[in-house]
C-alpha cells in the first residue's frame, strides 16, 4: 500500500470506527518507515475531524463516536510510540469540565483530539471542583489545563480558577485554555486565558501552539 | 428579554385578548390565524383590535371577563374564567372542577 | 460604507458592512438547510432580513396584527433567580397584571419532574390558590431531565461513564431503564397537576439528555392524553436536533437520533402534542445576522410541516438569542420579529 492509500484508509478507519483496521494501518506505517506524525495528521486526525462534524449534525451519534474516538486512541498510541524519545509526548494536559457542568461529550472530543497529537491527557471527568484542577496539574506536572463549560452558570468556573491560580502563585507554572459553548475568544481575553479553542480540533492547534510558545 | 419579547411581538395578555387567543389554541389546536379570527368572531370586534389594549379593556369591561386593572365589582380569577368558558364555547379545566366541588 | 452595528452570538458589539450581514445571512439559513434537509430562505426573505439588520431603530417590533401569543415558561422560577423575594402565587400575578402574559407557567424551583413529584403534596395546593385567582391558561411545567435518573443521583448506571469504556450495549440498556422511570414521573406529576385544574402541561428542554428523553417525553404525552383527552400538552426542545446518546431508539418506526424540528414536531403531534416549541442553538462565534437567519430557518420548516401551534423558544441562547445574561433590546427584538414575520410563528 502506498502513502497515499494508507493515510486514506486511515481516515476511513476512524470514520467506521473499525479498531482493528486502525491498529492493523498504524503498524503497516511504521513497518514501511513512513514519519507517524504525518500519518496521524494527514490520515488518523482528518477521520477523526470528520467524525465529529458529524455528530454536530446529527448524523452520526455517541455510541458511534466513543468507538471512533476509541479507535483513535489505539493508532495514536502505536504512532506516537515510534516517535524519537523527546517528541513523543508534546506535553501533558489536565482536562475537565466545570464544576456544576455535567456535560462532558465536547470535553471528551478534545481529550481525544489532544491524545492523537500526542499530548499526555489527564482527564478528570465533568462537574469537577476547580481545586482539582490544580491539585491535579501539580501532581502530574502538567503544561496545561483545560476547563471546559456548556452552561452560563457554569462558565465563571473558568474565570475563578485563573483566580484561584493567581491566588496560589502558580499562574505562570501553567498554561490556561477554555472552550464549550458559551466560552468565545472574547471571554477567554477578558479573563486571562492564554487560549481558547472553538472546537476539539482548534483546541489540539491551539495546545500545540500555546507550547511551542513555551 | 421578556418585557422585549412582549413589546415587540407578545398579544398583551390580560390588557388585549391574548390570554382568550391562547386558550383557542390550548384547547382546540388552532394555528394563530385561526384562533384570532374565532375569538374576534366571539368578541365582535375586528381580528387586529384583538391586540388593542384600548378597544379590548372596553370589550373586557362589557363582558365582565376581567380586565388588567383592579376595580371594584369586576370579575376575577375563576369568577372570569366561568365566563370566557361561556363565551369562547370552551371547556376550563379549574372551571369544571369547581363546578364539581360546589354541586 | 456606512456599517452596521449588530452582535455577535455572545452578545458583543461587532460592526459589520451591508455585505458582510447579507453574506452571514445567506451562511445561516444554508447551514440550516443543509443540516436539516429543509429548503433555504427565500431571496425576498433575505431581504427583509438584511432589512431588519440594516434598521438603525434601538428597537423594532412586528406590524400591527402580526402580534402572537407570548407565552412564560417557568415562569416562577425567574423572578427568583434574580434575587427578587416574590411568592410563586405573587410571581403569576405579576406575570398577569404586569408582563403581557398570554400564558402563565407554575414549576418548581428545581424544574425537574424528578424532584417535583415528592412535592406535589405542596406545589399543589399554591397551583390550585393561583387556578382561582389569576386569568390566563396557566401550565404546570418541568423538564424530562432523564440526566437525574443516572447514578450518582438516580438509581441507573450512567451511560456517561460506560460509553467511555466502550460498554455499549450496557449504555443502551441503562438509558432505556431510565425511560421507564421518567415516564413514571411525568405521569405522576402531569396527572395530578391537571386534576389540580391545569389548563395545561409542558414538557421544557425536552430531548436535553438526547434521543431516551426524548422517547420518554413522547411516552408520557401519548399516556396522559389518552388518560386526560381534553389535556393540553406542550412539548418545549433542548436543541435543534436530538442528540444520539443511545442511537438506536425509534417511536412510531421513526429513528429518533438526528431529527430536525421540522420531523420532531410530526412524531410530537402523533404522540398527542398540542403545541410544540422548537429549539435552535445560538453559536456565539458567528453574527446575530447568521444564527438569526439559520434560527428562521430551522424554525419556517418545522412550521410548515406542522398542523398543531408552534411556540418557537427564543429565551437566552436560543432562537438566535444571544447567549449572555443580559441579552440586549436590540437582537432580542430583532429575534422577535423575524422569528413571527418570517418564520410563521403561532407564538413564543
Amino acid at each position: 500500500m502506498d502513502k497515499e492509500q494508507l493515510i486514506k484508509e486511515a481516515e476511513k478507519s476512524i470514520i467506521d470506527a473499525d479498531k482493528a483496521k486502525a491498529e492493523e494501518l498504524a503498524k503497516s506505517a511504521i513497518a514501511a518507515g513512513m514519519d507517524p506524525l504525518e500519518v496521524i495528521n494527514k490520515g488518523f486526525s482528518v477521520g477523526i475531524a470528520k467524525v465529529g462534524d458529524l455528530f454536530g449534525r446529527g448524523e452520526l451519534f455517541l455510541p458511534e463516536l466513543i468507538l471512533s474516538a476509541e479507535a483513535m486512541k489505539v493508532a495514536a498510541d502505536i504512532l506516537n510510540a515510534s516517535l524519537p524519545k523527546g517528541a513523543q509526548k508534546r506535553g501533558k494536559v489536565v482536562m475537565g469540565t466545570a464544576q456544576g457542568d455535567i456535560h462532558d461529550i465536547g470535553k471528551s472530543m478534545v481529550v481525544s483530539f489532544l491524545q492523537a497529537n500526542g499530548f499526555e491527557v489527564y482527564d478528570i471527568g465533568r462537574d469537577v471542583e476547580t481545586q482539582k484542577f490544580i491539585e491535579k496539574a501539580q501532581e502530574v506536572d502538567a503544561d496545561i489545563i483545560g476547563m471546559s463549560a456548556l452552561l452560563t452558570t457554569t462558565m465563571s468556573g473558568q474565570k475563578t480558577l485563573i483566580e484561584e491560580l493567581k491566588k496560589a502563585g502558580l499562574r505562570d507554572k501553567f498554561k490556561v485554555m477554555v472552550g464549550g459553548a458559551p466560552a468565545t475568544q472574547r471571554w477567554a481575553d477578558r479573563i486571562g486565558a492564554d487560549a481558547y479553542g472553538v472546537d476539539a480540533a482548534d483546541a489540539a492547534e491551539k495546545a500545540m501552539k500555546l507550547l511551542g510558545e513555551k | 428579554m421578556h418585557i422585549t419579547h412582549s413589546i415587540a411581538s407578545g398579544m398583551g395578555g390580560m390588557r388585549t385578548a391574548g390570554d382568550l387567543v391562547a386558550r383557542m389554541q390550548m384547547s382546540r389546536g388552532m394555528k394563530i390565524k385561526e384562533a384570532k379570527e374565532y375569538v374576534a368572531s366571539k368578541l365582535k370586534v375586528s381580528v387586529s383590535d384583538l391586540a388593542d389594549p384600548v378597544v379590548m379593556n372596553e370589550v373586557r369591561e362589557d363582558l365582565d371577563i376581567g380586565r388588567v386593572n383592579a376595580l371594584p365589582r369586576v370579575a376575577k380569577g375563576i369568577d372570569a374564567k366561568f365566563r370566557i368558558a361561556e363565551l369562547l364555547g370552551i371547556e376550563i379545566n379549574c372551571v369544571n372542577q369547581f363546578k364539581d366541588r360546589i354541586k | 460604507m456606512q456599517k452596521i452595528y449588530t452582535r455577535m452570538g455572545d452578545g458583543s458589539v461587532v460592526e459589520l458592512s451591508e455585505s458582510e450581514v447579507r453574506q452571514d445571512l445567506e451562511e445561516g439559513t444554508k447551514d440550516a438547510a443543509e443540516r436539516a434537509k429543509i429548503p433555504p430562505l427565500s431571496e425576498d426573505d433575505l431581504q427583509r432580513l438584511l432589512e431588519l439588520y440594516k434598521c438603525p431603530d434601538k428597537s423594532v417590533g412586528v406590524e400591527k396584527g402580526k402580534e402572537v401569543i407570548l407565552s412564560y415558561d417557568s415562569g416562577t422560577t425567574k423572578f427568583n433567580r434574580v434575587n427578587v423575594s416574590v411568592s410563586k402565587l405573587q410571581s403569576l400575578q405579576i406575570y398577569e397584571r404586569m408582563l403581557g402574559a398570554d400564558t402563565m407557567e407554575m414549576g418548581h424551583m428545581d424544574y425537574s419532574y424528578k424532584p417535583a413529584k415528592n412535592i406535589m403534596w405542596i406545589e399543589q395546593p399554591v397551583f390550585e390558590q393561583a387556578l382561582l385567582v389569576t386569568i390566563p391558561p396557566l401550565f404546570y411545567g418541568a423538564m424530562p431531565n432523564l440526566g437525574l435518573y443516572t447514578q450518582p443521583d438516580g438509581p441507573c448506571l450512567n451511560p456517561m461513564e460506560l460509553l467511555p469504556q466502550g460498554k455499549i450495549s450496557e449504555a443502551r440498556a441503562t438509558q432505556e431503564e431510565m425511560i421507564e422511570h421518567a415516564v413514571r414521573d411525568m405521569v405522576y406529576v402531569g396527572s395530578l397537576m391537571y386534576e389540580s385544574g391545569a389548563d395545561g402541561i409542558n414538557f421544557d428542554t425536552t430531548a436535553a439528555a438526547g434521543d431516551a428523553d426524548f422517547l420518554a417525553t413522547l411516552r408520557a404525552v401519548e399516556i396522559l392524553k389518552k388518560k386526560y383527552p381534553q389535556m393540553c400538552i406542550e412539548m418545549g426542545m433542548s436543541g435543534e436536533f436530538i442528540l444520539g446518546m443511545h442511537g438506536e431508539l425509534t417511536y412510531d418506526g421513526v429513528k429518533l437520533a438526528g431529527l430536525y424540528p421540522h420531523k420532531q414536531v410530526e412524531l410530537a403531534e402523533k404522540a398527542g402534542v398540542t403545541i410544540f416549541g422548537p429549539a435552535v442553538n445560538t453559536n456565539t462565534n458567528e453574527s446575530c445576522a447568521w444564527n438569526t437567519a439559520r434560527a428562521v430557518t430551522f424554525t419556517k420548516a418545522c412550521v410548515e410541516n406542522s398542523n398543531i401551534p408552534i411556540h418557537a423558544n427564543v429565551g437566552m441562547g436560543v432562537g438566535g438569542v444571544p447567549v449572555t445574561e443580559t441579552p440586549p433590546v436590540d437582537s432580542v427584538s430583532r429575534v422577535s420579529k423575524a422569528m413571527v414575520e418570517i418564520g410563521r410563528l403561532d407564538g413564543l
